[in-house]
């Protein structure tokens, strides 16, 4: 079975239809880079994967859980998807260390002892070791970005979810937290991305999806999706992307 | 159990037991108020101590009778609002017999008789009551000077201004606020003996007998009592000892204060028994104050955040409520109005009504600013909590609580020193805290000044090391 089942996944904020029947599957260990203009509803949809954001209608399966049957427990969910942000969100009262050990050691997922020394793992992945007892406050947004998705590897989840992870950093910080997704990738997680970093998704996509108007437009291998777009208005998307 | 659930357990049951407690007191011990300021009738000593005609008149009949009493100094006006409320079992205040108080009191027979007079400053030029025309007069509410004055304002066109403390009045008087007051004779001729600058420039009306008081239809046999001990007192000669002793003896014989005890150091170190306990009382009933009011108000604030409806509906009603309503009400509506529609002889202590005061009332305040520091918090932050599995309370205590608590510091600084400051308006239902306290040694030395600068020496001394105190506690935390 996919890893995750979207099916006609709806939304809507009052009279605002943001969703409007949405399908989608993700297969294990697959990359998938979502594409699309502002406020297309990107953000909204990933929101729904984790429940920070209640469907108004359609069926979302996540590794076997069902999200709108009542009787799922949503935080066992969370446990095993990580969510990346645009704005970071590490806890800012917490060093480095504590922002990564918080949940597995309140959720009883490993001792303290053990935590600290998963943490270490993890930040040395990213490739910020000498930063364990760091404010978050006190470390640029590439760095505060790379140790937000050490956090969410700390709870070991089987999909990681990342919303436009480099649209707040400075250029000369991107390509830092870009070389830790891609080592993720290389490493066989399953990763829905949100990016309009195109080189990214070109080189480690296995599928790129097209959203625009809450619908999934067009999808497909990166270099279909890029070299040969069939809607205009994807193509009229990409063109104001590479001009830019 | 978690730690501060125990904490809350207990303070529960605390209160729990001394609810209790106060229902079930014992019968036999009557609760007899008088008032606070009322001399020669009644008056603190140095230590503490009532003395006055009223008290020992009391005491000698008690002793007579076997009567079991508790003497609770109260205000004239709290002292007959908790008798019709059955608070207290008899009220014995320099209070006039009159046909309208018989409605809902029963008196004892008359033990003293004194008329109303008028007083001006010394060097008032006002000399009758024509002279008052178009001025202000100085009356204290509930007593029988100001019915008269009362009676008398159209006749002769004064305007009325109130106070609930003889010694306020008197102060009115002479810095030429008011023109005039009127008060009971033995009163006004006492105080003008021991140094009230004011004249008495009329006769006696109205002259009226002064009776213990019950709630008519309760505690006849109490009244039985009084009656058949101020006969043999009357009889034994006593009677006539204490009156002359308290209306032809200077104050300073009377309380034990030296005239060479009047400078500011003098007072305060003559006062420092009852000023230290006054202050320890204010202090005490800030603390546990300060501690339940942020119980309530965290609690509030909590609420107040919490998905769903309920929640915040109930935290902003309360909030509403007791934010909304001023703290003397409260104060008034806990201690006497509370255990008045419960009935059955319910009675709250006045520490713990004052302290409930508190707590509702500091607590509303805090838990908006709570709700608000909560509220402060970015959205993204418990996102990213629950993101990672953290179930809602768990993001919440881990979370959002450490950095809102932080943003709040400054208004929990704000509201300790507030608390401690209201603790004075509690002096309303007889706390005897250092408000209070500043009150009722004036009442003997009318030494205003210099008294009530101490007292705000005092306070200023406290809140200062409070800020300290604070100050430090919010550097520990960044
Ligand atoms: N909490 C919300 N309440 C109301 N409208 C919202 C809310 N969140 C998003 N929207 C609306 O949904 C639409 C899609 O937003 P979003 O999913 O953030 O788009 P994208 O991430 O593709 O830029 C926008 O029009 C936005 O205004
Ligand atoms: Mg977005």
């Amino acid at each position: 079975m996919a890893k995750v089942i979207v099916k006609d996944l709806h939304k809507s904020y009052g009279d605002n239809e943001v969703l409007k029947g949405l399908n989608l599957e993700v297969e294990d260990n697959e990359v998938v880079c979502m594409i699309g203009p502002s406020g297309s509803g990107k953000s909204t949809f990933l929101r729904c994967l984790n429940d920070l954001e209640v469907p108004t209608q359609g069926q979302i399966v996540i590794s076997g859980y069902d999200l709108s049957d009542k009787g799922t427990n949503i935080n066992l969910v969370r446990e095993n998807i990580g969510m990346v942000f645009q704005h970071f969100n590490l806890f800012p009262h917490l060093s480095v260390m504590q922002n990564i050990t918080l949940a597995p050691v309140q959720l009883n997922k490993e001792s303290k002892e053990t935590a600290d020394v998963t943490a270490h793992a993890l930040l040395k992945t990213v490739g910020l070791a000498d930063k364990a007892d760091a404010m978050p406050n006190s470390l640029s947004g590439g760095q505060q970005q790379r140790v937000a998705i050490a956090r969410a590897l700390a709870m070991k989840p089987k999909i990681m979810l990342f919303d436009e992870p480099t649209s707040a950093l400075d250029p000369e910080m991107v390509g830092d937290v870009l070389d830790v997704m891609k080592k993720l990738a290389a490493d066989g997680m399953t990763m829905i991305v949100v990016t309009h970093e195109m080189g990214f998704a070109k080189e480690v996509a296995d599928r790129v999806v097209f959203m625009s108007d809450g619908l999934i437009q067009e999808s497909g291998k990166p270099e279909d999706v890029f070299d040969h777009p069939k809607s205009p208005r994807l193509q009229d998307f990409l063109d104001k992307v590479i001009n830019v | 159990m978690k730690k501060w659930q125990v904490a809350v357990v207990m303070v529960l049951a605390t209160l729990g037991s001394w609810f209790a407690f106060a229902s079930t007191a014992q019968a036999k011990t009557y609760t007899i108020a008088t008032d606070t300021t009322f001399a020669p009738f009644e008056f603190q000593a140095k230590g503490g101590k009532y003395k006055g005609i009223d008290i020992d008149i009391l005491n000698a009949i008690a002793k007579k009778e076997n009567i079991n009493y508790k003497l609770k100094a109260i205000s004239f006006g709290a002292a007959v609002q908790q008798l019709s409320a059955n608070q207290v079992d008899g009220v014995i205040a320099g209070m006039n017999i009159t046909p309208e108080r018989k409605q809902t009191f029963d008196f004892s027979d008359a033990y003293y008789t004194s008329g109303v007079v008028m007083a001006v400053a010394k060097g008032s030029s006002v000399k009758n009551f024509k002279d008052l025309k178009g001025k202000t007069v100085a009356l204290k509410t509930g007593t029988a000077g100001a019915t008269y004055a009362k009676s008398i304002q159209s006749k002769y066109g004064f305007k009325i201004k109130y106070f609930n403390d003889s010694n306020n009045m008197y102060n009115d008087v002479k810095v030429g606020n008011s023109a005039a007051c009127f008060e009971d004779y033995p009163v006004m001729s006492y105080g003008i003996k021991n140094g009230i600058a004011l004249k008495i420039v009329s006769k006696q009306y109205e002259a009226g007998d002064y009776g213990f008081a019950v709630k008519k239809g309760k505690n006849a046999e109490l009244l039985a009592k009084f009656d058949a001990g101020l006969k043999a007192i009357k009889a034994d000669g006593q009677y006539k000892k204490i009156v002359d002793k308290y209306l032809h003896s200077s104050e300073s014989s009377l309380t034990g204060e030296t005239a060479s005890s009047r400078t500011f150091i003098g007072l305060f170190t003559q006062n420092l028994d009852t000023i230290g306990s006054g202050l320890w009382m204010t202090l005490v009933l800030t603390v546990v104050s300060i501690v339940l009011a942020t119980i309530l108000g965290m609690i509030l604030g909590v609420l107040g955040v919490m998905p769903g409806k309920l929640g915040p509906a109930i935290s902003s009603t309360i909030i509403y409520i007791f934010r909304g309503m001023p703290l003397m009400v409260l104060a008034f509506f806990i201690y006497i109005g509370f255990p008045d529609l419960i009935g059955h002889g319910f009675k709250i202590p006045a520490f713990v009504a004052g302290m409930i005061t508190l707590m509702l009332n500091e607590g509303a305040y805090t838990g908006a600013f709570v709700k608000g520091g909560f509220q402060a918090v970015d959205d993204g932050q418990m996102e990213a909590a629950r993101s990672l599995g953290l179930p809602y309370w768990t993001a919440m205590r881990k979370v959002i609580m450490p950095q809102g608590i932080r943003i709040m510091i400054p208004s929990f600084i704000n509201q300790f020193i507030i608390t401690l400051k209201d603790t004075s308006i509690l002096s309303v239902i007889g706390i005897v805290e250092l408000t209070q306290t500043g009150t009722l040694i004036i009442a003997r030395n009318f030494e205003g000044f210099k008294i009530w600068l101490m007292i705000a020496i005092i306070y200023l001394i406290i809140i200062t090391l409070l800020t300290w105190l604070s100050n430090w506690v919010q550097r520990r935390m960044n």
